[in-house]
């Protein structure tokens, strides 16, 4: 396991090269950004090998020490189990697959323009902040790749920053994902001044030992871990800031904001759930943010015309997922989701971005339509992508890892999440192929160019073939890392029923949209045409207009107490001192007459003032 | 007296500058070449400071009644070399475009660099006047080198008129004094006012008139006045030399004759000190704040630097000695970058120099690296941690907290709260982008000439040591031991 | 010494300061007061009762004047130290002979340069440079 090292290291000497080198030519800075992580990938594979092969255990590995005050040690240490390795291979090979994406789809949008090595030097950097970040066995460690996605994210955002809109949303995602992280800063600072301790494997053995199940600090720590939590990965109530971070590059919203970044906070819950077991209400708290969350991005996912802002939605709508199934203490269930749903969420990204450069740059779904005869790639792509995402029975991932969460959450008798997941299952299944019948059916109203080339086809290919039940087929060796759960208390027969229920669920919605969405729509319009239905639409859109209530209730309070405090009297006490320094300073340039008689006099003056008061003294 | 082999190691380094300044002459007579005359310059200064390790075997030797070669001397001494060094490499790259004879000015360098070197070593009010004459009647002249500028003349005579005066200052205070004490040696000054006899009152007016003289060459408040002047109108190089050099020799000279003439050890002469210095700190800092030229800006800034170290000599202790080492180290590191930055965007010489503030408006985008080093020596002069001028300062509030002087230590506080401003003015000014007016701008080829690796490694010396000071005060403490 | 003890001990210095005020003090306002006054033209020119002078007082030397008697003060004056050697030509033996070879040495070196650079030439070979003065670049505003 000597090697760990080299997986976070690959990216960030990609990193550097890349942004001490703007220059480059983009071919290799090209090869650059995808090699590395490509060794990274490499590396990943050999760490696959030999844990299966080892005791598949927990291995840390400490670079070196990092901070050591009096009796405070702490080393700069990586921490690799089963968790840890299923992360990291998902970061380091679905990330290698939409680097390799990027780099096609990078070409095709600058047209040779700079800022390609900027993009992979930004790019490279993510994956190793995200890599420290699950791969830190502190949270110190944590804190630091957390703040490092965070900054990635905010400069991806931000990529075409000539455009100011642009800006405003990376600042928006830098500025609300910052709230959450003050709250798992102050989890730490807590989680520290009770146990004197950062290091996690510590911290999860030290916890169950200090408090009962259901102390008030237990609920606290874990309520302000679950603050972060909610800000990285987007649940409510700060989830607004991941619609408007599709501003940034396709396969950034792919790598960043649907496969890795955003399901931070699932890891982060699923590796301290020591924690959250010992608390008990926020651990529903947890398991009713999934639900909420899944049910308002599923209706806002309903009324978006932008492509990438419904699969912003779908994915907000499947990190709910997550959340409701750590929430039911069905941990490897979770990450079991995380790791499906970063593969057909990277699917439905790249093929997004592969019918965008197809479309000449048009995002708006009604602008497209029929697309099916010239993208066919794209158009299988996105059928496999969609039916995971809705949990199409037997042929998809996302069937096996979803029903599995509905499942459990049955079992272990939350019976209303269950309820909501399934209406959440069937709105999903509702807008997922509303959008595919949109983009692909109908009259065809624009004229694609398809995309071409290896770099474009592989990562497509591969993640298709991982969508499908090939990759529900990989199990992450989650045993030793997370327990089972709580005894069930429904026998397989009650399971088999469930599942069969789900599956009716997701076909009915493609049924439902195949009928609303296909031919001229005409229900759906004249639906929309009324003053409700308008307003319903509305609302959908603006995601239940959590925007506006966050701008009447925090953003307007907040600039008010600004412009309160811009005429702060304390302030202007203090303005006296610069006039009185201007003052003097004025008083005392008109010392400064050049002429030689004046500065002999003053010499004097001053000789005989001083010989005055050493005698008088 | 018997001179042997020790007293001439002990005296090598001036031996060598005074060959090198009569070798220099003879060039000069045979054949002027400025390349060849400054390089003789260098090559004698580099030996004069490698001679240095030889007299380190040596101290400390008392030579003739005159000096004392101590390690305090070598210390200063190769601060002296030093500074000598980095104007001599500046002036070369300054001279290049003078229209007029350019050789001399390395003579009148040495011979300045040699009354520096005497009073760092003077344990004696004649080696004393010696030396101070010697270090400041060659001022005048480089001073006024270009002295067909209007500027440049009108400092040198500025300089020379009060500095004449200050002189005659010095003079009567030392005939006071000797009247008094019957020697000109420091140790004995005074000696009978601890035995109760005597005038005190001549003893009194003797030193306070020397103190006088030196307050003038340090530029202290309320004979600062010409500081300002004479920045401005001088050459950049000679600035720099002005700057550092004199500032130098005359504070460790002014230090010694605190530690160890018995005649300073008078209440009143100290609280004259303490008050000379919160003045400086105060008026200093505050005629810096609206200056819009540099040169003088650097000016009004040294009169409140040394009004902060200052505060050493009323406190007079152990602590105060290692404090004058760090701070003059740091000080003299800093302020040489900044002269040196000034003096590269005003080389080669065209007339006049670059003092303006406007001409520096975004310097960094056409000169990332002067803009670097002149962002890193504004933060070290403002005493901003991880530069060597927080060290320097740091020590400086030590000396003044551990010797209970509680209103020098508050001047150093506003003093420096007033510094920021004007400091952060200029780097502003680097980072803002370039105007479409006319900008001067340092030779492109600066990088290649020796005086840009000189301030560049300058400015890495001034970050090293803000961020291990360690072997610093290693130095100077075994110095002042020794 | 406390100041009763000084003011006694400086009283005498004290009275001559004093009396010597008064006495020019009395010497002016007496004659202003006891003596007439007559009133002029001739009375405002510089010499009341002389030649009336020629042209300006303002005379330009040149400067080969000043510096030739600058050399010679100058190696004067250092010719000076070699009486001080003379005297003690016994006492201070070889150091002090080849102290003062080297003294006569350096002398000799600053001589040939005065020379070399033309110093001691009544009249300069050629001008070195036109008449040019260059501006300064710019005073600043706070200060003048």
């Amino acid at each position: 396991m000597n090697i760990l090292f080299l997986t976070p290291l690959f990216p960030l000497l990609g990193a550097l090269v890349l942004a001490f080198n703007p220059r480059l030519p983009d071919r290799i800075a090209g090869l650059v950004g995808v090699g590395s992580i490509g060794l990274a990938a490499l590396v990943m594979v050999w760490l696959n090998v030999t844990f299966y092969g080892g005791a598949n255990e927990g291995v840390t590995q400490t670079l070196w020490q990092w901070v050591a005050v009096e009796d405070f040690r702490m080393g700069f240490s990586l921490y690799l189990d089963g968790l840890s390795l299923t992360m990291v291979s998902i970061i380091t090979g679905v990330g290698f697959l939409i680097h390799l994406f990027a780099a096609w789809y990078m070409r095709e949008d600058l047209e040779g323009g700079p800022g390609f090595a900027r993009f992979f030097a930004y790019m490279n950097l993510f994956v190793f902040s995200m890599l420290l970040l699950v791969l830190g066995d502190n949270l110190f460690l944590l804190y630091l790749g957390w703040e490092g996605v965070g900054l990635c994210s905010y400069l991806l955002i931000g990529y075409y920053y000539e455009n100011e809109n642009n800006a405003w949303c990376a600042f928006k995602a830098f500025i609300v994902t910052r709230i959450g992280d003050v709250f798992l800063a102050i989890g730490m600072f807590l989680l520290f001044a009770q146990f004197g301790t950062l290091n996690i494997q510590e911290l999860l053995r030290l916890a169950p030992e200090a408090w009962g199940r259901g102390d008030l600090m237990a609920e606290l720590a874990a309520l302000m871990l679950l603050g972060g939590a909610v800000g990285k990965s987007a649940q409510l109530p700060l989830q607004t800031w991941l619609a408007d971070a599709m501003a940034g590059p396709t396969p950034v919203s792919a790598l960043i904001h649907a496969a890795t970044m955003v399901t931070a906070g699932v890891y982060l819950i699923a590796r301290t759930h020591v924690i959250f077991e010992l608390a008990p209400m926020t651990l529903g708290l947890v398991g009713l943010i999934g639900m909420l969350t899944l049910l308002v991005a599923g209706f806002a996912a309903l009324a978006q015309t932008d492509i990438k802002r419904v699969l912003a939605y779908s994915t907000m709508s499947q990190i709910g997922y997550m959340f409701l199934a750590l929430g039911v203490q069905a941990w490897d269930v979770a990450i079991f989701h995380l790791m499906t749903h970063a593969f057909f969420k990277a699917l439905l990204f790249l093929t997004s971005g592969s019918v965008i450069i197809a479309c000449h740059h048009e995002q708006n779904i009604f602008k497209m339509g029929g697309l099916r005869k010239t993208l066919k790639l794209p158009y299988a792509c996105f059928l496999i992508g969609g039916a995971a995402l809705s949990a199409l029975p037997l042929i998809s991932a996302g069937f096996y890892s979803k029903d599995e969460i509905l499942w459990l959450a049955f079992d272990h008798g939350h019976t209303w999440l269950w309820l909501g997941a399934l209406f959440g299952a069937f709105l999903t299944s509702v807008y997922t192929f509303r959008m595919i019948f949109i983009v692909f059916h109908g009259r065809e109203q624009i004229h694609p160019h398809a995309g071409q080339g290896l770099a474009h086809h592989v990562p497509l290919i591969v993640l298709a073939v991982l969508s499908t039940f090939v990759g529900a087929m990989i199990h992450p060796p989650l045993e030793n890392v997370l327990p089972a759960g709580p005894e069930g208390q429904f026998g397989h027969s009650v399971q088999l029923m469930l599942e069969i229920l789900a599956a009716v669920v997701a076909i009915v919605g493609v049924g439902i949209a195949a009928g609303l969405f296909l031919g001229r729509r005409r229900l759906v319009r004249s639906l929309v045409q009324t003053k409700e239905g308008d307003r319903l639409w509305r609302f959908f859109n603006s995601a239940f207009a959590f925007d506006w209530l966050y701008h009447r209730v925090v953003v307007r309070p907040f600039l008010f107490i600004g412009r309160l405090h811009r005429l702060d009297w304390v302030n202007s006490l203090m303005n006296l001192w610069p006039g009185l320094a201007l003052m003097l300073n004025g008083l005392l340039s008109d010392t400064q007459s050049g002429r030689l008689r004046w500065y002999a006099a003053v010499m004097t003056g001053g000789a005989i003032a001083t010989l005055l008061l050493l005698l008088l003294l | 007296m018997n001179l042997t082999l020790s007293h001439l190691i002990a005296l090598l380094p001036l031996l060598i500058v005074c060959v090198t300044v009569i070798v220099v002459m003879l060039g000069i007579a045979w054949r002027r070449h400025h390349v060849v005359t400054a390089s003789l310059t260098t090559i004698g200064l580099n030996a004069a400071l490698v001679s240095l390790l030889a007299v380190l075997t040596v101290t400390p030797i008392r030579v003739s009644p005159l000096l004392l070669v101590d390690n305090y001397a070598v210390l200063y001494m190769a601060l002296i070399l030093i500074a000598g060094l980095a104007s001599t490499t500046l002036a070369h790259a300054y001279l290049e475009g003078f229209d007029d004879q350019k050789e001399e000015f390395y003579m009148l360098l040495g011979c300045s660099v040699l009354g520096g070197l005497t009073m760092v070593a003077s344990d004696h009010m004649l080696s004393l006047f010696f030396g101070l004459e010697l270090l400041s009647v060659p001022l005048y002249g480089m001073a006024a080198y270009a002295y067909r500028t209007r500027l440049s003349l009108e400092s040198g005579i500025k300089y020379m008129v009060l500095s004449a005066a200050a002189s005659a200052f010095l003079l009567f205070g030392m005939a006071l004094l000797y009247a008094e004490s019957g020697s000109l040696a420091f140790a004995d000054l005074g000696a009978r006012l601890t035995e109760g006899g005597g005038h005190a009152s001549w003893l009194l007016m003797g030193i306070g008139m020397m103190v006088i003289a030196m307050a003038f060459k340090l530029s202290l408040v309320p004979f600062h006045l010409w500081t300002a002047d004479v920045y401005e109108g001088a050459p950049a190089p000679v600035t720099a030399f002005l700057a550092t050099v004199s500032k130098i020799a005359v504070f460790a000279l002014l230090m010694r004759l605190f530690m160890s003439a018995p005649v300073t050890d008078i209440a009143s002469l100290h609280t004259i000190v303490a008050i000379i210095a919160f003045l400086s700190m105060m008026v200093g800092n505050l005629m810096a704040l609206r200056q819009d030229n540099i040169k003088r800006l650097m000016g009004y800034s040294s009169i409140g630097h040394l009004g902060y170290l200052l505060t050493v000599v009323v406190a007079s202790d152990d602590l105060a000695l290692l404090t004058t080492g760090i701070y003059l180290i740091t000080y003299v590191a800093t302020t040489l970058a900044t002269f040196g930055v000034i003096a590269l965007v005003s080389s080669p010489w065209q007339g006049s120099d670059v003092a303006s503030l406007k001409f520096y408006r975004g310097l960094f985008w056409r000169r990332p690296y002067l803009a670097a080093v002149m962002t890193v020596m504004m933060l070290s002069l403002a005493g901003i941690p991880m530069t060597a001028g927080f060290i320097g300062k740091f020590y400086v509030l030590a000396t003044g907290v551990e010797a209970q002087l509680w209103w020098l230590v508050a001047g150093v506080i506003i003093g420096s709260a007033l510094s920021l401003y004007y400091y952060l003015r200029v780097m502003v000014m680097l980072y803002l982008h370039p105007t479409e007016e006319e900008q001067y701008d340092a030779s492109s080829d600066w990088g290649q000439r020796a005086g840009g690796i000189m301030v560049i490694l300058l400015a890495l010396a001034v970050l090293v040591l803000g961020i291990y000071p360690q072997p610093m005060i290693m130095l100077v403490s075994s110095a002042i031991l020794g | 010494m406390d100041l009763a003890a000084q003011l006694a001990q400086n009283w005498s210095v004290g009275v001559f300061i004093v009396a010597v005020l008064a006495l020019c003090t009395f010497m002016v306002t007496a004659s202003a007061l006891l003596g007439g006054r007559a009133w002029g033209h001739n009375k405002e020119t510089p010499y009341e009762s002389g030649i009336v002078p020629a042209g300006s007082a303002h005379q330009r030397f040149s400067v080969k004047f000043y510096m030739v008697a600058m050399l010679f003060v100058i190696f004067d004056v250092e010719a000076l130290y070699l009486f001080g050697w003379a005297i003690s030509i016994r006492e201070t033996g070889w150091t002090g002979l080849i102290g003062a070879t080297i003294f006569i040495f350096i002398l000799l070196a600053g001589l040939i340069y005065d020379s070399r650079v033309g110093a001691l030439d009544w009249v300069p070979k050629r001008r070195v440079q036109p008449d040019r003065v260059h501006q300064p670049a710019q005073r600043d505003q706070a200060d003048n």
